[in-house]
């Protein structure tokens, strides 16, 4: 025992509150086993609200042409793009903590993989609208896919970026959506087990594929989900690289830069992460996962946020370097045009937010205060779609012809569609927490100090199943 | 249930209840059916106008026509009174397209944008089907009646008259009718130059102006290359003039605004408005003093020596021409070109030019006339008084208007004689003494019109088709057949009594007062503003100002800063005791003292225009807050004259944003955010006069190309490969190219707000860039067109293969492939990709009928640019390959070049060595705008040479 208690002193438990097993279940599944709260309803209304404005926007759109957008001949891109790369930024974190640090054995993971899922999910859906809305034909959304049709020998451009990024993008929302499918079965099971209405029972029977919990469904349930874990890794830096080549493939100075798809990358965990954050605190204040969510957790995020931040401010630097080595005016004219020019509040905001901000958490006071990490988080969060909107629309507005130069404002209908995809999100989101387990209870327990210290051990869900089915 | 029957005596008749003629029970349900079919019937038929003559033509079709063919007729535009030859394109009957008539001996194959734009009257659903009596639809016959009763103390108003026909059958008319008087007046008056040679010369003439044989052109406010008087005819000539050889002709303008004219000059002066005779005065002392003639006044300094210098040095083969409407200033031109001995050779008043035949003091006289109510009936053909010169035809007590279509005047006309189309009927021409146009129809009348002509000849008794008077009339003189055929006809003209020159008349001018004047001009794609109803002019980009839709107040750099005026600030601007609210643009070059703004707006007839462009939640109007397209300033310029000293301009405080093409202005990047070296932006490559002589590669930016690709090319020519070059020496931005464009490839108008919002359709544009500080500028004039790359950056990126590339070297655009992700056109780096928006207007029947059937309306959400006239390319090439050979070079003209008045663009296959455009690649003075980027574009352009100063090539060094 005595070693046991230099090792607690050694390493802090990641869950407070000395739970047992039973508590972990009984807490998490209780959040959504209870009626919704009025400030979970009002919550939904809002979000549910911006859905509508936002899908009222995207029919007027489609109805009506692609013209109710701020675009121009000189600026094709503008809002659609920003927000798709913001969303699909977002989406990183997820991926990367359920799977790099699965990998890595991160144990403190545990707390967030499951909601920083659920969240690339639906981060993936709202990015994913955007490349099917901004086209000018989106009815004809389907012509880039390469499937065997009858318009001809018509195939798709497999030297466009965009073809990779349909590839790119389907290819990471199946994976993300088997890995948080497979990572929920457990909690499934528990879900069944412990459901008082013949309806919960029967679904949550249904989709846990009849887990057992016996030792061999464990084996086969734990080496799937690190091959998938292996499977999702390289997505991390995958996606986000074919999304930076839409840009780096281009011959538009500011946009062909060979250093986009590591710092795109770095700028999506970056966003994600905070993104993570900003949901997680509100409910580990909402719903009471104070016990789950620690101060523990915060600061190992926020020192991701602290490292990611930093290469992304490198990134920004090594762009104004490598235009002034390039010797090439137009470069150099685009760099000093963001920085001065007539977008140059974007610039500044971009910079202040994603580059100043994120040092501050540095400091462990900070990082301690959680309504600062709260709010920095959303700071990194703005700063992190004017990044994406900077790229798009200071490269595009001045590119080498004078002649052409021009200025991009948004209309009202692009900015309520954006705000319909966070109505899209949150409305997504909040049902999520209402009907599926927000933390992972199966992988919370494993890093319980079960059977270390706790008295009396609770019978652990899947034992109760087991003994179920062999009833 | 009938059997067949085997024989005819097998079927009987009595058995066939079928076709038995039954007793009809009519009973009171089918009397009351048959009773509602009979009224009902009988009352649509009713409501249909009676079959005038044969909608559809050609429904025996002539022999030699082949529908979906072209023919094209030689005829004369009508745009202006310029006269210039056409070609009017018709396809299965209907004309399409003017183009240049390249055999004429005055516009030599070019056409501007306002004879291009006029076909769109054709198709103006709005125009007069028939007479008006007292605000009624009437017939002929009833207005004859009417007019016949009425034809006492006449006076016949119209616009200079071109045909000769007209002018006798007028003529014939005045004579006829005893006290009847003709007069004639152009908005845009050349009436002075005429007043000046009558004093000078002894007879009222307007000579022509032969830019092409002069070596030194010194102008003084006149905007020959834009809207004086004949601007594709001096285009054409000045082009030549200006051809690189020892001999190149040295321009210099002097001048109040800045025009198109100014913008090509080789050394601008800016001159306020009122020292335009001071200077001449001091010209004319310099040129006197060198002749040895005696003149009034001493040479004082000005910035004359070098134009003068210049001038004598050039004598017989220079030209001094002077836009301003003062004849004491005019007669200084005329003593200063006599001084030269420049009669004869490039002033012509032997065969004169008879394009401006109006005459100020005659409208005066009418005007007084009118006040004292001493006229009839006043007949109004083809102008727009009220509205011009606000002349009070209401006065009048008969106010008869022969006109096409609503206007000012036609609302307070007693009679509206409805006007045939000029594209409908015969008529002719004779622009320049000499040379006669015959007009023919290409197109049966729409509606019950009667042409002028045909008019007055009923007036008179003896009514006759167009046909039979215009050829009654030149029966004697050409030859008939070879005349139509030709679209004019050379012919003996007719001695021009001139007396020897009087030098008398000559006095010298003194410099009016100075202050703040009001200028009037005439924008190059609206001139007068006849055409104001014309969607197509009103959305044409103004060559230098890039603005469209609308007039606005320019004031110079300097005056600006001065008042604290910024773009779109409206200002209040008081002249001659009318004021009218105007936006501010900013005009670098214009004389400080100098508030610009351009006629012709403010017209009823753009009240049309209120639902242009595409209808949508943000959207703003097209009209301004008069429901007009811009304002009216005719009131504030005394009547025949574009100078109202003595304005007054005060900000209001309010703000119109103006609908600009390009927002940028400058050739230079902004200073505070250059890059080092990097100011200069070499899209237009340029160099000086004596550079050029020094050698002729001169001002071309060297790029070190890699020699090798990493990767073989995509593509291989095997056959043609289609390539472009353009002169930009040889162009003068008068945006001919930018309509010839337009109408070709049924490129769509978008409306004020679209342009606004900086999504402007046209698929050829011209650039123009400033460079200098402040209003002491220079200006470059560049057409930007789809590159057709080799590399192309936007084949790469479109993910479904919309954009390709032919094997004859075009970047082919399939626009019901695509999708509209724009990133083509984001990735293009010349901008010239342009993206359907909305479904943009093609709502009216009438106007429908002007789109060529050879090129897709594109619907909304596709991409499009210019495909290098892809139509006409293969249209050629499918004529020339029945005698089995390709079409020979020159033989397909891309519809920029066809109408280009300087003859700048050359097209076509570059892979045939003796082609134009490979000879032209191998000029020295070749350059591909960014070239660095190694996307190889098949457009090229020739660097601009201009006998500037120095300046502009140290520039460029430090640049490059």
């Amino acid at each position: 025992m005595s070693t046991d208690a230099q090792h607690q002193n050694l390493r802090p438990p990641w869950i407070l509150g000395n739970k047992s097993l039973s508590d972990v279940s009984r807490d998490i599944c209780g959040i959504f086993e209870r009626k919704p709260t009025a400030l979970w309803w009002i919550a939904f209304l809002v979000a549910a609200s911006m859905l509508a404005v936002g899908s009222a926007a995207m029919i007027y759109q489609m109805a009506t042409g692609i013209g109710t957008w701020g675009l121009n001949k000189t600026v094709g891109w503008a809002f659609d793009i920003t927000n798709f790369v913001f969303w699909i930024g977002i989406g990183h974190a997820g991926t990367l903590i359920s799977a790099i640090l699965f990998l890595l054995r991160q144990k403190w993971r545990t707390s967030v993989n499951r909601a920083a899922e659920a969240m690339t999910l639906f981060a993936v859906m709202c990015a994913g609208l955007f490349p099917l809305i901004h086209m000018g034909r989106p009815w004809l959304f389907y012509w880039i896919f390469p499937y065997p049709n009858n318009r001809g020998p018509l195939w798709v451009n497999f030297r466009s970026p965009l073809v990779w990024d349909f590839f790119a993008i389907s290819t990471y929302f199946i994976i993300s959506a088997g890995f948080w499918y497979m990572g929920l079965l457990p909690d499934l099971a528990t879900i069944r087990d412990r459901a008082t209405s013949k309806l919960r029972r029967w679904l949550a029977g249904f989709f846990s594929l009849g887990w057992d919990g016996s030792y061999r469904t464990w084996v086969r349930y734990e080496s799937l989900y690190m091959l998938l874990a292996g499977l999702a890794t390289p997505l991390v830096v995958s996606v986000h690289t074919i999304v930076s080549w839409d840009f780096a493939t281009s011959v538009i100075p500011g946009w062909h830069t060979t250093i986009f798809p590591p710092y795109f990358v770095c700028g999506a965990v970056f966003s994600g992460f905070a993104m993570v954050l900003t949901l997680m605190l509100i409910a580990r204040k909402v719903v009471h996962l104070e016990d789950y969510f620690t101060h523990r957790h915060v600061g190992a995020m926020c020192k991701i946020i602290i490292l990611t931040g930093s290469l992304v401010g490198l990134a920004y630097l090594t762009e104004f370097f490598i235009a002034a080595y390039s010797g090439n005016p137009y470069e150099q004219f685009v760099f000093i045009n963001r920085a001065f020019g007539p977008y140059s509040w974007a610039y500044w905001i971009m910079v202040s937010c994603n580059v100043i901000t994120p040092q501050l958490l540095w400091f462990k006071r900070i990082r301690g205060n959680l309504m600062i990490v709260f709010l920095l988080s959303l700071v990194i969060n703005v700063g992190m779609w004017f990044e994406r909107f900077v790229i798009i629309v200071s490269s595009l507005h001045r590119d080498y012809l004078p002649s052409s130069w021009a200025m991009y404002t948004p209309s009202l209908i692009e900015v309520l569609t954006f705000i319909g995809t966070f109505g899209l999100f949150f409305s997504a989101f909040l049902l999520f927490c209402r009907f599926l387990p927000m933390i992972a209870m199966a992988e919370v327990k494993g890093v319980l100090r079960e059977g270390h210290h706790a008295p009396a051990p609770a019978p652990a869900a899947p034992v109760r199943a087991a003994q179920e089915v062999e009833a | 249930m009938n059997p067949y029957w085997k024989s005819p005596t097998e079927r009987n008749p009595e058995h066939s209840d079928e076709f038995a003629p039954g007793p009809a029970p009519f009973n009171r349900r089918d009397f009351i059916k048959a009773a509602g079919f009979t009224v009902f019937a009988a009352a649509l038929a009713g409501c249909q106008r009676a079959p005038i003559g044969k909608i559809i033509p050609h429904d025996k079709a002539p022999e030699e026509l082949i529908p979906g063919t072209a023919v094209h007729y030689a005829s004369v535009c009508h745009g202006c009174e310029a006269g210039c030859g056409a070609l009017i394109k018709t396809l299965d009957g209907r004309p399409i397209k003017l183009e240049g008539l390249p055999a004429h001996p005055l516009s030599k194959g070019g056409l501007c944008a306002i004879g291009q734009a006029s076909l769109l009257g054709l198709y103006d659903s709005l125009r007069f089907q028939q007479p008006i009596l007292d605000g009624q639809p009437a017939t002929w016959d009833a207005v004859d009646a009417a007019v016949k009763s009425r034809l006492n103390n006449v006076r016949i108003l119209t616009r200079t008259i071109l045909s000769p026909t007209t002018r006798a059958m007028i003529q014939q008319f005045v004579d006829a009718h005893a006290g009847a008087k003709w007069i004639e007046y152009d908005p845009l008056s050349s009436s002075a130059i005429a007043d000046a040679h009558e004093q000078t010369h002894g007879t009222r003439v307007l000579p022509r102006y032969r830019f092409d044989q002069a070596r030194v052109i010194v102008s003084f406010g006149a905007d020959f290359l834009g809207g004086w008087i004949s601007p594709v005819e001096h285009t054409a000539g000045y082009a030549q003039g200006r051809k690189l050889d020892d001999q190149t002709a040295w321009h210099a303008q002097f001048e109040s605004t800045t025009t198109l004219t100014g913008s090509n000059a080789d050394k601008r002066y800016r001159l306020a408005p009122g020292e335009t005779g001071a200077a001449l005065t001091q010209l004319a002392a310099r040129i006197a003093q060198k002749a040895g003639a005696k003149f009034d006044t001493a040479v004082t300094g000005h910035d004359l020596d070098e134009a003068s210098e210049k001038l004598w040095h050039a004598r017989g083969h220079s030209l001094v021409v002077c836009g301003e409407q003062d004849v004491a200033a005019q007669a200084l031109v005329n003593f200063i070109n006599d001084l030269l001995g420049n009669y004869g050779h490039t002033l012509d008043i032997a065969a004169p030019s008879l394009q401006k035949r109006g005459d100020d003091n005659a409208l005066a006289e009418l005007a007084r006339e009118l006040n004292d109510g001493k006229v009839g009936t006043l007949i109004i053909a083809g102008v727009n008084p009220v509205y011009d010169v606000a002349l009070p035809v209401g006065k009048a007590r008969y106010v008869v208007c022969v006109a096409q279509r609503a206007d000012e005047t036609t609302a307070k006309a007693n009679v509206v004689c409805a006007e045939t189309n000029e594209f409908e009927t015969w008529s002719d021409a004779e622009p320049v003494s000499g040379v006669v146009g015959i007009s023919q129809p290409v197109i049966v009348p729409r509606g019950q019109t009667r042409a002028l002509i045909e008019t007055l000849a009923a007036w008179l008794g003896k009514p006759q088709s167009a046909y039979d008077i215009v050829r009654g009339h030149w029966q004697e003189e050409i030859s008939w057949e070879k005349a139509v055929h030709d679209g004019f006809a050379l012919i003996e003209r007719k001695p021009v009594a001139v007396k020897s020159f009087d030098r008398s008349v000559v006095k010298s001018v003194t410099a009016a007062a100075g202050g703040l004047t009001l200028v009037g001009y005439a924008k190059v794609g609206l001139g007068d503003g006849r055409q104001a109803f014309n969607p197509w002019l009103q959305e044409l980009p103004d060559p230098v100002s890039k603005v469209t839709w609308d007039n606005y107040a320019c004031v110079s750099v300097g005056a600006a800063a001065k008042l604290g005026l910024t773009e779109g600030d409206v200002v209040r601007i008081e002249a001659n005791g009318a004021a009218v609210e105007l936006p501010v643009y900013v005009q670098p070059g214009q004389h400080d003292d100098v508030v610009a703004v351009a006629i012709g707006y403010g017209q009823q007839m753009t009240k049309r225009f209120a639902d242009v462009g595409p209808k949508w939640i943000q959207r703003n109007p097209t009209l301004g807050a008069n429901c007009m397209v811009g304002v009216n300033i005719a009131p504030l310029l005394p009547v025949g004259k574009l100078v109202a000293p003595g304005a007054k301009l005060v900000k209001t405080g309010t703000r119109r944003e103006l609908a600009s093409t390009q927002t940028y202005h400058y050739i230079t990047v902004p200073e505070k955010l250059a890059p080092a070296g990097g100011l200069v932006r070499p899209c237009i490559q340029e160099t000086t006069l004596a550079e050029y002589r020094h050698d002729p590669a001169a001002g071309i930016h060297k790029h070190h190309l890699p020699k090798e690709d990493l990767y073989p090319p995509d593509h291989k020519y095997p056959g043609r490969q289609w390539a472009m070059v353009i002169d930009l020496t040889k162009c003068t931005g008068c945006s001919a190219c930018v309509l010839a464009c337009q109408v070709e490839n049924n490129v769509p108008v978008v409306g004020r707000d679209e342009v606004q919002r900086r999504r402007d359709m046209h698929w050829m544009r011209i650039d123009r860039y400033y460079k200098g500080d402040g209003d002491d500028v220079t200006v470059a004039h560049q057409p930007m067109l789809c590159q057709h790359c080799e590399n192309a950056p936007c084949e790469a990126v479109c993910p479904v293969l919309a954009t390709v590339h032919t094997e004859e070297g075009l970047n082919a655009q399939a626009y019901n492939r695509c999708v509209g992700t724009r990133y083509c056109a984001n990735n293009c780096p010349y901008k010239v990709r342009r993206f359907n928006w909305f479904n943009y207007r093609h709502d009216d029947p009438v106007e429908n009928l002007v789109l060529n059937p050879s090129v897709t309306v594109r619907t909304r959400g596709v991409m499009e640019k210019c495909s290098l006239c892809v139509q006409r390319i293969q249209e050629a090439t499918i004529v020339a390959k029945k005698d089995g050979k390709l079409p020979a070079d020159g033989v397909i003209q891309t519809a920029c070049q066809q109408s280009c008045p300087a003859q700048a663009i050359v097209f076509g296959d570059r892979n045939d060595p003796n082609s134009a455009v490979a000879q032209a690649r191998k000029n020295p003075r070749h350059y591909l705008v960014l070239e660095e980027l190694n996307v190889r574009p098949a457009i090229g352009y020739l660097t601009l040479v201009r006998d500037r100063a120095g300046k502009n090539h140290e520039t460029h060094k430090n640049a490059g």
